[in-house]
């Protein structure tokens, strides 16, 4: 086939000039990164001197792979703590997170006050970390798992309702215009229009904060909150990782067993 | 009766969607509304249930004006205002009874429609408005397993549960293939004729426009050039509307066929 440049470029437009934000993105962020990890400005941070210290820990890497299973009996009673205190605080926390995310989207939202206070509240919520939430409530009413679910309750608030309003604004607003032609009010046209449409996601974000929930208790253990986290933290305090090791291996079953339910539940929900 | 008042829609960004528009439209009848994309259409027909706001002028739905209505009031006149629209606007996830439920929510209490337990007196209503457009079997199916024709008479129905007064239709028949559009067109045709609902259906089609509106309402730029007969809009007619001589994609059923 033989090229014929003239008649070819006729009407065709000339490619716009590429846009250079990308490469001067790319390295911008390498700069960044290597600011933090360089010994001069940063952290100082280098592989060899994981490399230098393997073999230091060497101790608890022997004693962490071989679990004393002796152990396990104690574990139980906290291990099932930590999965009520999870059910608790995701059933709690995801609740009130549905009413909320629903102020907090601009499809659902009444008026940009309830939006920008929901808004607020809820990043306010969110800055904290649940550790902090655990430590102050540790603090403020005693050792135990109130304090945890308490925890949780807000990290969970917070979490599912950052998910669930950018879901909210992603919805087809084309039912909501028909509600509103019909007549529904507000919260008619919500939960007709709107709440079909993210019933799938929301059950999707209630067993990811469960499992999470899960997870978190070894943290929030560590402060007195309760849970398998607390038996975590006495036994980190004795150094005696042997029984540490049954703690992680219950905890890895139990957040893979959560995941395979909860795969299967969304494959039926969607 | 519909009574526009030199009414006037002004889009942010300055856009004049209608300009001072007068217009009656009896009880009873069917209009076509016909014109290019951004005439003023859509905005003609969103004004009359206050989907679209007025920056000017009034409309009035049997009397009451929709601009001064107060949410509860404007909600009462949308409850007698039944809308079909271009894209259906279904919930596609959930059951086609449920979608036609919508259409009973005015009448619903808010607790009700909140656990999904509407009355059985609303539920009957909701079945004899998917008998009317002959897909009552499809009741318990999921609209999106439905087809783009089965999924605007859904739509239909869901108006017709409202037990409105009026039927407002937004393109129905613009996602639609040329046999499932006249099939559509006909529902309207027959809901206008045996109910005696007032109907207003925005077309771009004008074979449609001419075998099915007994009144044609023509827009351009925002106002209304022609309000007449079918019978009398001729091509002439449809040239000073559309601004330009009419070509084969302006009609649905192209004359080769």
């Amino acid at each position: 086939m033989t090229a014929t440049p003239l008649q070819a470029d006729a009407g065709r437009p000339i490619r716009p000039p590429r846009s250079r934000l990308l490469p001067l993105g790319l390295v911008v962020s390498a700069a960044i990164t290597w600011w933090a990890a360089s010994d001069d400005f940063g952290v100082g941070f280098s592989l060899g001197e994981i490399i230098d210290n393997l073999t230091r820990g060497h101790r608890v890497l022997r004693e962490v792979l071989s679990p004393n299973w002796a152990f396990f009996p104690q574990t139980v009673d906290p291990l099932l703590e930590t999965f009520k205190m999870a059910i608790i605080a995701s059933v709690i926390g995801c609740g009130v997170a549905l009413p909320l995310s629903f102020l907090a989207s601009k499809v659902t939202t009444p008026n940009s006050v309830t939006y920008l206070v929901d808004r607020g509240v809820l990043n306010v919520i969110r800055a904290l970390p649940d550790l902090l939430y655990a430590l102050v409530l540790v603090t403020a009413i005693g050792i135990g798992p109130l304090a945890g679910i308490i925890a949780l309750i807000l990290f969970n608030l917070a979490v599912t309702a950052k998910l669930l309003s950018e879901t909210i604004d992603g919805v087809d607003t084309g039912p909501s215009e028909a509600a509103w032609a019909g007549g529904a009010s507000r919260t008619q046209m919500i939960r007709s229009s709107v709440f079909p449409q993210i019933l799938p996601n929301y059950i999707a974000y209630v067993l990811y904060v469960f499992e999470l929930n899960v997870r978190a208790s070894a943290v929030i253990g560590l402060v007195g909150a309760g849970g398998i986290g607390f038996v975590l933290q006495v036994q980190m305090g004795f150094f005696a990782y042997e029984n540490v090791a049954v703690i992680v291996a219950e905890l890895f079953v139990a957040v893979f067993l959560i995941e395979l339910v909860s795969i299967r539940l969304r494959r039926r929900l969607v | 009766m519909i009574e526009f008042d030199k009414a006037s829609v002004t889009y942010p960004g300055g856009v004049q969607a209608l300009v001072d528009l007068d217009l009656i439209i009896e009880a009873g009848q069917l209009v076509v509304i016909v014109g290019l994309s951004g005439a003023g259409k859509s905005t003609l027909i969103r004004a009359i249930n206050g989907l679209v706001p007025l920056s000017g002028g009034t409309v009035r739905v049997d009397g009451r004006d929709v601009g001064r209505a107060s949410g509860r009031e404007l909600r009462a006149i949308r409850s007698r205002v039944g809308m079909i629209f271009q894209t259906f606007n279904l919930v596609k996830r959930t059951s086609v009874l449920n979608n036609v439920l919508m259409g009973r929510l005015h009448a619903t209490p808010t607790w009700r429609s909140m656990i999904g337990w509407y009355r059985r007196r609303d539920i009957e209503l909701a079945m004899q408005a998917l008998e009317r457009v002959g897909i009552v079997e499809k009741a318990y199916v999921r609209a999106a397993n439905l087809s783009g024709g089965q999924q605007q008479r859904v739509g239909i129905a869901r108006a017709l549960a409202q037990d409105p007064k009026i039927i407002l239709a937004d393109e129905p028949v613009a996602s639609l293939d040329p046999p499932t559009s006249h099939v559509v067109m006909r529902d309207l045709q027959r809901i206008n004729h045996e109910l005696g609902m007032t109907t207003v259906v925005n077309l771009h089609f004008l074979d449609l426009a001419k075998v099915y509106g007994e009144r044609i309402i023509g827009m351009r730029g925002g106002r209304l050039v022609y309000d007449g007969t079918a019978h009398d809009a001729n091509e002439q007619v449809f040239r000073d509307i559309y601004g330009r001589s009419l070509t084969a994609d302006d009609v649905l059923d192209s004359p080769a066929a």
